[in-house]
């Protein structure tokens, strides 16, 4: 269930997550010549120790009563950086309004996305900038109860357990912070997965309502937060709304965390501003650039090559800034397979627990298997927009949603491909896997614990 | 020849009915009509929980059809028990309509009668607030449907004869016999359920047994069928490996 930060990590004997982020590429610096990087270290080789925060930032500046700082927040406009980007103060100021048994908060650092590292290397290198945020979060909604949902990784839950052990002893914490242990799955990370894992269950899914914020952990309404946006929040309550949107856009200011996927290899996090536009952080040209992660959508590298990081300029073409992953597909691999690879482990992932999900993705990955291939089917490509109608909206929670736009996405974006592949030819001179995907293993019903 | 029986009954006895007793028979006719509803809502209620399908009906369309036949069993219902609580011939009173064993007229049987309708009007408004409400209470609710129907078939056995005898016995016996293999098959199916984890993969699994191969060229020429055991759509690509040549 629920892991005090002093009881051991997870064994060895379940799969754990063996994320250990060594560098960070820093295009921060690049663009904001003379400003430091706001949620991560100067210096990557920095510790978990307290000091050099409290020398950078200062104690969690507390307001004293709940309610305080949420106008402060909604002045920022901060938005959740979990991929939504739904505003933070509304959710602030309905748990804070809300009746009934103090409510509890929780950070979200479950990222099961597996071509996101952001949230992971926010832990690992600021975790004490998400602590604060999740304190104060706390105090602005009234709560006393505080948890952290982090993906079992032996590593990162020693840093956490020692960052708390030090706030303890410092005596910063107003709530005593839990940590949680999430299941390495896709899905562990959305809302009522974690209430349910939380209170003590599987980390599945469940039907709304109830959402987490009329009945969450234990039944107490629940704030669920993305730990870069308490990371955020700890900045605000510190350094005001102005400064927050000093830099971004006036409609979606401050900074985010981005993970790159470049064409010509290296994978890392960096700390960008929105709006930002993607041939800054991306080198171009590519085959097509996958913007949002594999909830997502593929955009011609022609057109993204135009494009903010936004949500402004991406919502429409029917893409969105998401958790702020971008891959740029190398020019000699084949879309289609990129696509069919990525389609089948979102299959996979599937709960079980929705009809249209668990029948429905298998078929849709199977049909995009025959399209990657020679010759498919000349049904497949109908067969596939069909059943994209069939299975979208109907689950109890975004995976078969996001899992068709992401596929749709292909279908359009790779259309000459299709047409290659129904002459028998490809396009792609290589074979080597590109998007991040993790190993594969063996299925059960224990994996959600 | 059950509607022949229905009708020769309604000819015998056409010449008695006068003001009061068509209340009777109205109560007496909508009853049978509501078993006969309600029989066909249970077993398209065990259809929708095992994802069943009828020939010719999306899956969606059941779903519908068991809806719309439980509305309609409802307002047969209510006919049912609105003529026996007017009808004068016994006296029901409004109380024992929902309140169980209360009723000075034949007690225990209307009893179940009054527990089959609270029953079911839990069902119905649950069902109705099912957007607004939370899906394990919906579901808990629901099971009651299972109570229900076996309630309301004793009370229709119990406080009258008319379904103890000829045609109505016939489709009393078949009501009994369809909703009883209903629920076995519901039981065999929910007994060798796929659990929950290994669902997506079974269905990916079954995709790939059953994949259309594609035309084949000839050896080594393009469009290849794929190797044996390689799992296949028919080409030679396996996504699980990680793309294209």
């Amino acid at each position: 269930m629920t892991h005090n930060a002093t009881l051991p990590p997870p064994g060895p004997d379940r799969q754990a997550d063996q994320y250990a982020p060594a560098l960070m590429t820093n295009r921060w610096r690049d663009s904001h010549p003379g400003v430091p990087p706001r949620l991560l270290p100067a210096d990557s080789r920095a510790g978990v120790d307290l000091q050099p925060h409290m020398e950078r930032f200062g104690p969690p500046p507390y307001r004293g009563a709940p309610g305080r700082l949420i106008g402060e927040v909604e002045a920022a406009g901060l938005t959740g950086r979990g991929g939504a980007a739904f505003p933070t103060y509304r959710k602030l100021a309905a748990m804070a309004a809300g009746r009934g048994p103090a409510p509890m908060v929780v950070g979200n650092g479950a990222e099961g996305e597996p071509a996101s590292n952001k949230d992971k290397t926010l832990l690992w290198f600021s975790p004490h900038l998400v602590l604060d945020g999740l304190q104060l979060a706390a105090e602005a909604v009234g709560s006393v109860t505080v948890g952290l949902y982090v993906h079992r990784n032996l590593r990162l839950y020693e840093r956490l357990g020692v960052a708390i052990a030090q706030r303890a002893a410092a005596g910063l914490d107003a709530a005593r912070v839990e940590l949680i242990e999430a299941p390495l799955r896709f899905l562990a990370g959305e809302e009522s997965a974690l209430a349910s894992k939380a209170s003590g269950g599987p980390a599945l899914p469940r039907f709304k309502p109830p959402r987490a914020s009329q009945r969450g952990v234990a039944g107490l309404r629940t704030l669920v937060q993305n730990v870069e946006t308490l990371a955020h929040l700890a900045l605000i309550a510190r350094h005001g709304a102005a400064w927050f949107r000093s830099v971004g856009t006036q409609d979606e200011p401050g900074s985010m965390l981005a993970t790159l996927h470049q064409a010509d290899g290296p994978t890392g996090v960096v700390e960008t501003t929105l709006g930002t536009p993607i041939a800054d952080l991306l080198r171009l040209p590519a085959r097509a650039v996958l913007v949002g992660g594999y909830h997502g959508a593929w955009l011609p590298a022609e057109q993204a090559r135009r494009l903010p990081l936004a949500n402004a300029a991406l919502r429409p073409l029917g893409a969105a800034v998401g958790a702020g992953v971008l891959a740029a597909l190398p020019g000699d691999r084949c879309g289609l397979a990129e696509t069919a690879r990525v389609a089948r482990y979102l299959a996979l992932e599937s709960a079980g627990q929705c009809g249209p999900c668990f029948n429905g993705l298998p078929r849709m990955a199977g049909a995009l298997e025959a399209l990657a291939g020679p010759r498919p089917d000349p049904r497949a490509r109908a067969d596939l927009e069909r059943w994209s109608e069939l299975v979208g909206g109907r689950g109890a929670c975004h995976h078969p949603d996001g899992t068709v736009r992401f596929v749709r996405s292909a279908l359009r974006v790779f259309a000459d491909e299709m047409d290659h592949h129904a002459r028998g030819s490809c396009t792609g001179t290589s074979g080597r896997p590109f998007l991040p995907l993790p190993q594969e293993t063996p299925l059960d019903n224990t994996d959600w614990r | 020849m059950l509607a022949g029986d229905i009708g020769s009954t309604v000819e015998h006895t056409m010449t008695a009915i006068t003001s009061s007793t068509a209340l009777w028979y109205a109560s007496r006719a909508t009853g049978v009509v509501s078993l006969l509803l309600l029989s066909l809502v249970v077993l398209l209620g065990i259809l929708v929980n095992r994802q069943g399908r009828l020939p010719g009906l999306p899956s969606f369309a059941v779903t519908g059809l068991h809806r719309s036949l439980s509305l309609l069993s409802v307002l047969f219902i209510a006919v049912h028990v609105a003529t026996a609580v007017i009808d004068p011939f016994v006296s029901i009173g409004l109380a024992a309509v929902v309140i169980p064993f209360v009723s000075a007229y034949q007690p225990f049987w209307l009893g179940l009668g009054a527990v089959a309708l609270d029953l079911i009007i839990a069902l119905v408004l649950t069902s109705l607030a099912r957007a607004h409400i939370s899906r394990r209470v919906w579901r808990g609710i629901h099971w009651l449907a299972y109570a229900a129907w076996p309630v309301a078939l004793v009370h229709g056995l119990g406080v009258s004869r008319d379904l103890r005898s000829g045609g109505l016995w016939l489709l009393t016996i078949g009501c009994v016999l369809a909703v009883g293999a209903a629920g076995l098959w519901r039981l065999a199916g929910a007994a060798r359920e796929v659990p929950r984890a290994e669902r997506a993969a079974a269905a990916l699994a079954s995709i790939r047994r059953h994949a259309r191969p594609t035309r084949q060229d000839g050896p080594g020429g393009p469009g290849q069928r794929a190797p044996a055991g390689s799992g296949t759509m028919g080409h030679r690509v396996r996504v699980g490996d990680g793309g294209a040549r």
